[in-house]
């Protein structure tokens, strides 16, 4: 593979080309990549390993995905994981209660069947003509086992929050995401086998509830730790950013200012249980700009002791009550 | 030395990770060296970030890369004085920029004498002649702080296999094959077939000895009653804890400030055939004390307890190495007594669900 073909991640979303997937996100994120993360997500790319992203809340792990599958013009497969989620639910799910229902249906009303035109049901979802006999009807493809369909680009599957799940779940993730990257669905008898130049790229996020990972999972697994934009030139660039992109006009520069170093000193100073993330702050700002008609007075802001609309950044009741207290 | 043989480093910084108990393996490597092909790794520089990317897996591991790649250099290039490189590994490779030769090369100007007699990178140079350095085992881990021969995660794995599952649940599973078969049996659909919900009926008594020279393993067991309370298969109504100090003479205590105390024989009164119990204590060997009222007084208190299950296993947080000669080496051959590490806990489990291999103390 020579460098001019490969995928290559900039962090630049008007890389974006024409030929982009239906699955892939309709607008751009807007999302500032440092170049640790940059390097991370092309190394992701070039081995195919998944890469683990870890960090606070709010610190732009999942917004990360749509950042690439945007740029890449890739669909996008999020797979929210939930305590009872098991591995297999990620390639395919089979509805065998259904066909059971058909059957009868079929059976009492038989002309009500109409031959399906598609036998072979390429979309992995379960079609609104079904007809009992055709086992393949009656399976829906999970993220994954869509990923794996893909023939002609690399999907990107985000895997959010990993951690919550059984804990099993990321060492059965394991055996379908090596080689041969495959997997058979049982009640139909199909092998799905991801094409070996376009296999997709797993970006999974977690926020360590429930202590560490496994270790031969995290053997395979590229690892970034995504830090809270700790600095205000960062901070003001993802604004920047942001407004560029969603097309409305930024808040006013000083107030853009004075809200963020409010904001990192308060982050900075520490005694926070939970520390606010880039995703509270951002709506902080709006807030701050559009709630009421006119954005609110910078030096108010800069003054005033207890920070306005802090419902928005304090989610703990003792930190609620140490910012009332003022500091 | 003009270029830098990154694949050299890369398998120096493998052996020296891995020997340091990074988890790693061949693929991992080969991964690396990939990555390398990919100009995942021109320049040293990009070769540590490519490589902490791939190997490091939480920020405390990668706070401990740094070090061990910056003892590294100097190690290549020692090596590099004392034999002619490798013929076929020659690439060229463009020359680097000043510091990066610095970086690389022990700065001559400076005359030998004048060194600080000791360096701790000096010492680390020393390290490619000798054989890595390999755990082997807990004894090698002097200070208490590095004790820590189980995780938090293996025992959550280990109570898996405390389980003894009956269909008492509600009935709330749907069974497609139960549902078919008797679909095809009445020639028609009616209902699905739902089948009651497994629980674990498995009864765990917990009784861990506490204070004294079990201080240093409260965290320990502390891990152990939280795993098998919370994050264990057991019903958390089926988990009993009590705690005593030496010998559960009499009475035992609920809390762990034995401040509660309740008779043993209602406790006892509890357990039936079925109750797995498992008692954790250093039974002496700590401090390698051999009494004889501690022996006799865990003796007594073992022969009360087997009128009630056979279910017994000890764990004990000091090395097998350590019972030799204190009063736990006399208990272990009465009772299946096992040291805390992986093994030790997951054999200790087999035992108290009944299924125990032969095992024997001596």
């Amino acid at each position: 593979m020579t460098t001019s073909q490969r995928l290559t991640f900039e962090g630049n979303p008007d890389r974006r080309t024409g030929n982009a997937h239906k699955d892939s996100p309709e607008q751009p994120e807007p999302y500032v990549v440092s170049p640790e993360l940059k390097k991370a997500v092309n190394l992701a790319i070039y081995l195919r390993r998944p890469l683990l992203l870890e960090g606070d809340a709010g610190c732009g792990k999942t917004r990360l995905a749509s950042a690439v599958a945007y740029e890449l013009g890739s669909p996008l497969y999020r797979w929210d994981v939930r305590s009872s989620t098991k591995a297999q639910d990620g390639l395919y799910e089979y509805d065998a209660l259904l066909r059971l229902h058909d059957v009868e249906v079929h059976r009492i009303q038989p002309d009500q069947t109409s031959q399906s035109k598609n036998d072979e049901n390429e979309d992995g979802r379960i079609p609104e003509h079904r007809n009992p006999s055709n086992p393949k009807h009656y399976r829906r493809l999970g993220p994954l086992g869509q990923a794996f369909r893909l023939r002609d680009r690399p999907a990107i599957v985000l895997i959010d929050e990993i951690d919550k799940a059984d804990l099993d779940f990321p060492n059965d993730l394991l055996t379908v995401l090596d080689d041969p990257w495959e997997f058979t669905i049982r009640e139909t008898g199909e092998t799905i086998k991801a094409d070996p130049a376009y296999k997709p790229i797993i970006i999974i996020t977690s926020n360590k509830e429930k202590g560490n990972l496994p270790a031969p999972f995290l053997r395979r697994c590229l690892y970034h730790y995504v830090d809270f934009p700790n600095d205000a030139e960062l901070l003001k660039k993802i604004i920047e950013q942001h407004y560029q992109i969603r097309k409305t006009t930024p808040p006013p520069a000083k107030l853009v200012d004075i809200a963020v170093n409010r904001f990192l000193k308060l982050w900075r100073e520490g005694g926070l249980f939970k520390k606010p993330g880039t995703s509270e702050f951002l709506d902080w700002l709006l807030t701050l700009h559009k709630f009421e008609l006119e954005p609110y007075d910078a030096e108010q802001l800069e003054s005033k002791q207890v920070l306005p609309y802090r419902e928005l950044l304090f989610k703990l009741q003792q930190d609620w009550k140490n910012s009332a207290k003022a500091s | 030395m003009s270029d830098f043989d990154s694949q050299d480093a890369v398998l120096r910084m493998f052996l020296r990770l891995r020997s340091n108990g990074f988890q790693l393996g061949i693929g991992e490597y080969r991964a690396a060296l990939e990555a390398i092909e990919g100009g995942f790794g021109k320049d040293p520089e990009a070769l540590a970030e490519t490589l902490k990317l791939l190997w490091c897996h939480s920020p405390a591991e990668q706070t401990y890369f740094d070090p061990i790649w910056e003892s590294l250099p100097k190690q290549v290039s020692v090596q590099k004085r004392r034999k002619p490189p490798f013929p076929g590994n020659k690439k060229t490779q463009p020359a680097y920029p000043e510091r990066f030769q610095e970086m690389w090369e022990p700065d001559r100007s400076i005359p030998q004498e004048s060194l600080p007699p000791k360096q701790p990178d000096l010492e680390m140079a020393s390290l490619p002649i000798q054989a890595p350095y390999l755990m082997t085992g807990e004894e090698e881990q002097s200070t208490p702080l590095a004790y820590y021969p189980i995780s938090r995660r293996s025992m959550v794995y280990s109570w898996r296999y405390l389980r003894r599952p009956v269909a008492d649940g509600p009935a709330d599973v749907l069974d497609i094959e139960a549902t078919i078969r008797q679909v095809t049996r009445q020639g028609y659909y009616i209902a699905p077939v739902y089948t009651r919900r497994q629980r674990n009926n498995a009864h765990l008594l917990l009784l861990l000895d506490q204070n004294g020279s079990m201080t240093p393993f409260h965290h320990f067991t502390r891990d152990l009653v939280e795993t098998a309370k919370q994050e264990s298969s057991l019903i958390p109504e089926n988990v009993e804890v009590f705690y005593f100090q030496n010998v559960p003479a009499g009475s035992v205590y609920q809390d762990p400030y034995l401040t509660e105390p309740l008779s043993l024989n209602e406790v006892l009164g509890r357990c039936d055939g079925g109750t797995s119990v498992l008692i954790v204590s250093d039974a002496g060997a700590a401090r390698g004390y051999r009494m004889r009222e501690r022996v006799r007084g865990t003796a007594r208190f073992l022969y009360q307890l087997k009128r009630y299950t056979s279910l017994i296993a000890w764990l004990n947080p000091m090395s097998a190495k350590r019972w030799v000669g204190s009063s736990a080496e006399i208990i272990a051959n009465s009772i299946p007594m096992f040291q805390m590490d992986n093994a030790g806990l997951s054999n200790a489990i087999d035992v108290v669900r009944g299924q125990p291999l032969k095992y024997s103390y001596s």
